[in-house]
């Protein structure tokens, strides 16, 4: 195209442009500001003077001349960070290596194909919350399905047991939490992968036929490395989402983001985005510096593991 | 391996709700394949080659029929044990693995039954022959196996496995050695020590089969107490796997991309790769649905020949589907001309095209194809138009015929003056082609649209307008003007 034209195609994307600027450009690099600042106030958007001591405060333990003491490091580093990480690291491997499993189950079988595709993505198009609060009934303290089935009447999955005093072991609330975010991100990923799947040609797996490889070895060396540019993007999207889990929080321990016996593990499920909001909702001055300085931090972590997962898998995707 | 098909159908079902019909795709097929020939399935698009080539492949299965490798009825064997190499039209290489893994891919599946031999043995024997005969060549190729300012293991390797046809593993440890990085007498010495230890390691393995009461005979074949050999069955080794690949790919010349992805390699360097694979676990029968397909017209004539070679290299009995009858002419041993999954000729190259058994087939091969004029037969003599042909006692009853003529067929010297087995044409146009010039023309009893086409020595002297033709008579096919038969004319 000719360079005098340009101004067209400026034109043609100015609306997305002017969109993208006020709602994201924009918020991305004030958050960064607002980061630095002291007593930022979220109404009128006052502060007194830029600080490091938001980024000292959720990092260190240290106490400073700003009142630091210590409840925020507690609640990122201590809480919000280790969760975050956990959860990450349980479900998006788990659930990645299932829907794989699922979706070539999906696509050899002839019968009922559609059916069992619009189970499975059944979940998909259900409200978190939703799901979060009939999971939260399944792992229910009295009436729970899995006391039920486990047959440990009482045993406090999530809740506190009121009668016994019991209180909840940090791991089976774990265990809870990445059970229904992996039921909760199957769908989407069968879907792409079911995509990925119908995309590759019938001959290579004729190929393999006649070459003599068994089921087994035909998906793990055919299929898999096929799929792979369908894996990376299933890996980077859900690994950014569940950096930023907060809704099946919610949803399954509620607005506290429960309450676990501190022995056992951080004593609640909250995820760093869970503090971000926490403090945004803040009253008074001072919150948002702080959860703009713990969205910045994610912001680096995320942008540190997409990096590498891009460096990684350079050599192990084909196109 | 003879291949031989017994009344070979493949019907596709229809869906009588939605009024589609049955397709049958391959009636009733018979053919035998001898061992070790080159068959050509021949056909237009859809006409049921590709089908049958998969029956014989396993991949689908006929509705009836039988198919025989040699004494063993494969009719309901899974493909991968009937021991064939299939080419696909697309190549189907893996595009995630090297030429090298694509090549070794069937070769981790399979499962071997081999005599025990006394593997450590033969590899240090070989590499002490190598020591002994090829010294100054290795070391010098080590020399300058130089990549980025150093020696490289497996560029080293590479040429090792290229001059010697040994297997990777044995280079890597000769390489170990690291004869070129020292001299003289200290070159001596590590050669030395090396001798030691390949003498050492022999001797190892002979006390530990000893112990188990083995011997090794003189073919270095493990023999158990009673003296006889030992048969095991296994997987075959890495080495193994390594020697098969390298023999192959270098039967088919692409030694020289092992390491490439498909994707850096020519549409023939692929074609040869998927031949490769084919080859590589030394299949019965090698299958090939339409190979030259996807390549252009230089790099077709020469993978045509590489075919064939390949085919003569190895003796193995091969199925080769094509449309183009040109390819097929060229390297069967013989043809099969297929027409809506029926058989219709088979026959020698040559033969099918100099003795066409139908007009199908008469039309099919050549190029310019064959000329067909309107003919009729009335009281045992031809006419094309009102032109009188020749009498035969082949035409017995009154009735429609049409007359193939090939483009070669006709001439135009003094046998144009004769009585019969002359034809008017007006000529309309004239190329000249170097050797041969090409006539247009039309005439009132040409079969369809086509205009005819006359190939003829460019020295004739031929003006546009209404010319007489002599016809060869060898050159001149009737066929029945209903069935499309040939009637076969007497002497």
């Amino acid at each position: 195209m000719e360079s005098k034209n340009n101004w067209k195609a400026w034109l043609y994307l100015a609306p997305a442009l002017i969109l993208l600027s006020v709602f994201t450009f924009f918020p991305i690099i004030n958050t960064v500001i607002v980061s630095f600042t002291k007593d930022y106030d979220v109404i009128d958007a006052s502060f007194s003077g830029f600080t490091f001591d938001n980024y000292i405060d959720i990092l260190t333990p240290i106490h400073n001349a700003n009142g630091n003491d210590g409840t925020a490091f507690e609640s990122v580093m201590l809480i919000g960070l280790p969760n975050t990480l956990l959860l990450t690291f349980i479900t998006v491997p788990i659930s990645i290596i299932l829907s794989l499993i699922i979706a070539i189950c999906l696509n050899s079988i002839k019968f009922f194909k559609k059916i069992f595709q619009t189970i499975f993505f059944m979940p998909y198009v259900t409200n978190a919350i939703a799901i979060g609060m009939v999971f939260s009934v399944i792992f229910d303290t009295k009436y729970g399905l899995m006391n039920f089935l486990f047959g440990t009447p009482g045993f406090p999955w999530i809740y506190q047991n009121l009668t016994t005093g019991a209180t909840v072991n940090y791991w089976s609330a774990l265990f809870a939490i990445c059970f229904y975010i992996i039921w909760h991100s199957l769908p989407y990923k069968i879907l792409i992968f079911l995509g990925g799947l119908q995309n590759i040609d019938a001959q290579y797996y004729d190929a393999a036929k006649i070459d003599g490889a068994g089921r087994f070895k035909t998906a793990l060396r055919v299929t898999v490395p096929l799929l792979s540019p369908q894996i990376l993007y299933i890996m980077i999207t859900s690994f950014i989402g569940a950096f930023k889990e907060y809704n099946s929080v919610i949803g399954l321990f509620g607005a506290s983001g429960g309450s676990f016996d501190k022995t056992t593990g951080p004593r609640t499920m909250q995820t760093i985005v869970f503090y971000i909001y926490e403090k945004m909702g803040e009253n008074g001055a001072g919150g948002a510096g702080l959860a703009s300085a713990a969205a910045v931090v994610l912001f680096i972590i995320i942008m540190a593991f997409t990096i590498v997962q891009r460096k990684v898998s350079k050599s192990r995707v084909h196109y | 391996m003879e291949i031989r098909i017994n009344h070979l159908t493949k019907t596709f079902p229809g869906n009588p709700k939605k009024n589609i019909p049955d397709t049958t795709a391959v009636n009733d097929f018979n053919i035998v394949v001898p061992d070790g020939t080159l068959l050509g399935l021949l056909g237009p698009s859809g006409c049921g080659k590709s089908t049958t080539l998969y029956m014989i492949s396993g991949l689908k299965q006929p509705t009836e029929g039988e198919i025989w490798f040699g004494d063993e009825d494969v009719t309901h064997l899974a493909p991968e044990k009937r021991g064939i190499g299939l080419v696909f039209q697309n190549y189907a290489l893996y595009p995630h693995m090297t030429v090298y893994d694509n090549v070794k891919f069937p070769l981790t599946n399979l499962n071997v039954k081999r005599t025990k031999k006394a593997q450590k043995t033969i590899d240090a024997l070989t590499i002490l022959d190598l020591l002994e005969h090829n010294l100054d060549e290795i070391v010098k190729m080590e020399q300058e196996s130089v990549y980025n300012n150093k020696i490289s293991k497996s560029a080293f390797a590479r040429k090792m496995v290229f001059r010697f046809h040994i297997v990777t593993s044995l280079a890597n440890t000769i390489f170990s050695y690291g004869l070129s990085r020292v001299e003289g007498d200290e070159r001596e010495a590590k050669l030395s020590e090396a001798k030691a230890k390949l003498n050492a390691a022999i001797a190892a393995e002979k006390e530990a089969l000893e112990k188990k009461g083995f011997s090794i005979n003189d073919k270095y074949e493990v023999l158990d107490a009673n003296g006889a050999t030992i048969e095991e069955n296994r997987k075959l080794t890495k080495d193994e796997i390594d020697a098969l690949v390298q023999e192959t790919a270098r039967l088919v010349q692409i030694d020289q991309y092992l390491e490439r992805k498909p994707s850096e390699l020519s549409g023939g360097q692929q074609q040869r790769v998927a031949i490769a694979r084919a080859l590589v676990k030394k299949p019965r029968v090698l299958l090939l649905d339409e190979p030259l397909s996807n390549l252009d017209a230089r790099l077709r004539l020469q993978t045509r020949e590489e075919i064939r070679r390949i085919q003569r290299e190895t003796g193995i009995t091969t199925v080769f589907v094509t449309h183009d009858q040109e390819e097929a002419m060229s390297i069967s041993d013989k043809i099969v001309v297929m027409r809506q999954g029926i058989k219709m000729q088979e026959d020698a190259p040559q033969e099918v095209y100099r003795n066409p058994n139908s007009l199908f087939v008469a039309k099919f091969l050549g190029n310019p194809p064959i000329n067909v004029f309107k003919g009729s037969i009335k009281k045992g003599t031809l006419y094309i138009g009102e032109e009188k042909i020749c009498k035969n006692k082949a035409f017995k009853e009154d009735k429609d015929v049409y007359v193939g003529i090939r483009p070669e067929g006709f001439l135009c010297d003094e046998h144009t003056k004769e009585e019969d087995k002359v034809l008017s044409l007006d000529v309309q146009a004239i190329q000249t082609m170097g050797r041969d010039m090409s006539l247009v023309c039309d005439s009132a009893c040409k079969d369809g649209d086509a205009l005819i086409k006359i190939i003829i020595d460019s020295e004739i002297k031929v003006g546009v307008g209404v010319n007489k033709f002599a016809i060869r008579p060898t050159k001149m096919f009737v066929f029945d003007g209903k069935s499309e038969e040939r009637i076969y004319l007497e002497d």
